[in-house]
């Protein structure tokens, strides 16, 4: 899970590490207590790239954070609209480095990246030769520790005693969450020594959750920043709506069938709406995890077709078949026509199952791609 | 240098024999002509399932039978053991379908299984097969045939589409390794190429990749520095997913230009890899090279 910088600033600050003040606000009309100004308002969303975007912004009145607060919130970044700002307090008169720890998964270590300057992206930071010390090491705390302050060692003062006491936080931290990576972009140093974490991405491991009992609270108290997550750690089944505007709803399984069904619709001039790996293996017989999807997937304003796509390396397509009628008889709101496509065990037992619902089965899937072109009224491009 | 050419006399050990997947697969995979000689259950008293003896332990199941290969059908907390109890028995493949192992565990696992040059190939994987000799895991029967092709896949479902319509047009596979969607795993693509380079049955090979991460670009380098010279081809998902949003699988997750479609098309490209954008382009591609 992608956090966005507010919440990674949270977990940090829940073990002592130093970050500005900062309040989250979604409306620029209703503005929570705010820290100390002057004030720096910043877009809340999981993708780099936020100032060049125009999704950080100075404000030095009140009236000003107000009005750039409203103007992030109109903007898009990186195909995402943006609902939520952090309002921080500014940090002035320090210097800006660069830190990183990272799952390194070809060496099966840690890679640990320190540069004395930051504020851009780490590829732009990469171009100066020499600016950006790497090295890899185990993947303890204590290991990750020694690995930087060797990396900082022959930096000036304060900024070299700043890096090391800041990944020595940052290590304990990275490993405790079980991040992937976290990154600190800029890491603040003051002239007397002391540093605080300007930025944050962090990546956690949403298979860690049955044992990461902070992250989970996290996402159980702003599970609408992280919908698919969320969904995931309650539903077992992954979706993500890849376009509110799409007219394909579709029921699928495989992560990498699902992606690819998608960028061959898109590719075709289709519009698909959501993307699903429900994971039939794992139905064990209840229509609970369909009736969701379909309920999902009737929220789309546009969805006017079902695209059933199930290629069968372990489900039994006659059960399958049967929760499918049985989760479409629970949600009557779905009325949009079904076009299925299955492949595997049980196939005939399906197509008898979905015949008496009046749903035609194909096993080809251009096939079904042509009828659900006919149920949109489309001409093939 | 990895051998994955297991065989239908390979002596096969199957972890977590006795739950409902264990189970389900083990008969499967017999069905299949897969050489299962032993189960490992922690529940007591089970003596064998359909003649298989059953064991409490790997140590004890290597012993008394000689394993050599293991499948684990083990949840997902509880694989990092599984995998050290698998390695200290002295079991040389491990082939791991669970789903979501956390990521810190399969470091852990991945460094014990280097350090015992143990081959692990998952997590998250329908397995691998040889076909007409052996599956370890599940991947479907109606995909699978003998012939040329060697598959490499991080998704399940996208390479048994991909067979299945090679299949239909009598197109087989040498040695199918799904190498698993999660981003630290036990064998990666690039780590591949040695093997099927020196597999003389192997006359071309089809990689089955998705965004996320970095292992297409590792691959294609491992390409060119070994000079491989059977005919590649590739699919990869996900080209019109949104960044920032992991795709279903733990490693598709695409963060600034960091495992885009792009940088893993050009990357094979220039290593010569034939890459397809859909899969009626795969197929077709595929037996021309086949029919040629």
């Amino acid at each position: 899970m992608y956090l966005v910088e507010h919440d990674a600033k949270a977990l940090l600050a829940a073990r002592g590490i130093p970050v500005p003040k900062g309040a989250l606000v979604t409306d620029a009309e209703e503005l929570p207590s705010l820290p100390p100004g002057p004030w720096v308002v910043k877009a809340q969303v999981p993708a780099g790239g936020r100032g060049k975007a125009g999704g950080v912004r100075r404000a030095d009145t009140e009236a000003a954070v107000r009005e750039a607060v409203s103007e992030i919130l109109r903007l898009h970044i990186a195909g995402r609209r943006v609902r939520e700002c952090r309002i921080e307090e500014r940090v002035s008169f320090a210097h800006e480095a660069y830190a990183s720890i990272l799952l390194d998964p070809v060496s099966a270590a840690v890679r640990v990246l320190l540069a004395p300057r930051g504020g851009m992206d780490i590829e732009s930071l990469a171009e100066e030769t020499g600016l950006v010390r790497s090295g890899l090491c185990d993947p303890d705390a204590a290991s990750i520790a020694a690995c930087a302050a060797g990396l900082a060692r022959d930096l000036p003062h304060p900024l070299g005693a700043a890096l090391g006491s800041a990944i020595h936080q940052l290590a304990a931290a990275f490993c405790a969450y079980e991040c992937t990576l976290l990154e600190v972009n800029p890491l603040f140093v003051m002239p007397d020594g002391t540093w605080c974490a300007g930025d944050a991405k962090m990546i956690t491991d949403d298979s860690a959750l049955p044992r990461q009992s902070a992250v989970a609270a996290l996402l159980e108290r702003r599970a609408h920043a992280y919908p698919e997550a969320h969904l995931k750690l309650h539903h077992g089944c992954d979706y993500v709506v890849v376009d509110p505007e799409g007219e394909i709803g579709l029921l699928t399984t495989g992560a990498g069938l699902s992606m690819m069904l998608i960028d061959e619709l898109r590719a075709s001039g289709l519009k698909p709406y959501n993307f699903l790996d429900v994971r039939t293996g794992g139905l064990r017989g209840d229509p609970t995890r369909l009736i969701h999807v379909l309920e999902w997937i009737a929220q789309g304003p546009r969805v006017k077709v079902l695209l059933v796509n199930i290629f069968a390396g372990i489900t039994d397509l006659g059960e399958f078949a049967r929760l499918l009628l049985a989760a479409l008889r629970s949600v009557p709101e779905f009325r949009a026509p079904v076009v299925a496509r299955l492949v595997g065990n049980g196939f005939e037992a399906a197509r008898a199952a979905l015949a008496e619902g009046d749903i035609p089965v194909v096993t080809d899937l251009e096939v079904a791609v042509s009828r659900v072109r006919e149920k949109l009224g489309v001409e093939a491009a | 240098m990895i051998d994955l050419a297991v065989n239908r006399r390979t002596p096969v050990l199957v972890q977590g024999i006795t739950g409902r997947a264990g189970r389900q697969h083990t008969r499967l995979m017999r069905g299949y002509g897969t050489n299962i000689v032993a189960g490992v259950s922690p529940a007591r008293d089970v003596g064998d399932l359909d003649g298989i003896p059953v064991f409490a332990g790997c140590r004890d199941a290597v012993a008394a039978t000689g394993a050599t290969a293991s499948v684990l059908f083990v949840g997902a907390m509880q694989l990092l053991g599984a995998i050290r109890e698998a390695v200290e028995a002295g079991i040389r493949l491990i082939v791991t379908p669970t789903e979501g192992m956390p990521v810190h565990d399969a470091l852990a696992a991945l460094r014990l299984t280097r350090a015992a040059g143990v081959a692990w190939v998952g997590a998250s994987t329908p397995g691998m097969a040889v076909p007409g000799e052996a599956k370890l895991g599940f991947l479907p029967d109606s995909s699978l045939l003998p012939g040329p092709l060697g598959i490499v896949s991080k998704s399940g479902t996208l390479s048994y589409e991909a067979g299945y319509r090679l299949v239909q047009h009598g197109i087989g596979q040498s040695v199918w390794i799904g190498v698993g969607g999660d981003p630290v795993k036990g064998t990666r693509f690039a780590e591949l190429v040695p093997f099927y380079a020196a597999h003389r049955p192997t006359r071309a090979v089809l990689i089955i990749g998705e965004i996320g991460g970095s292992e297409e670009e590792e691959f294609a380098r491992a390409l060119t520095e070994r000079q491989f010279t059977k005919p590649v081809f590739a699919l990869i998902a996900g080209r019109s997913s949104p960044q920032g949003v992991t795709m279903g699988h733990a490693g598709a997750l695409v963060h600034g230009k960091h495992g885009s479609y792009a940088a893993k098309k050009e990357a094979l490209e220039a290593a010569g890899v034939r890459v397809f954008a859909t899969l009626d382009e795969m197929a077709a591609g595929i037996r021309a090279w086949h029919a040629s």
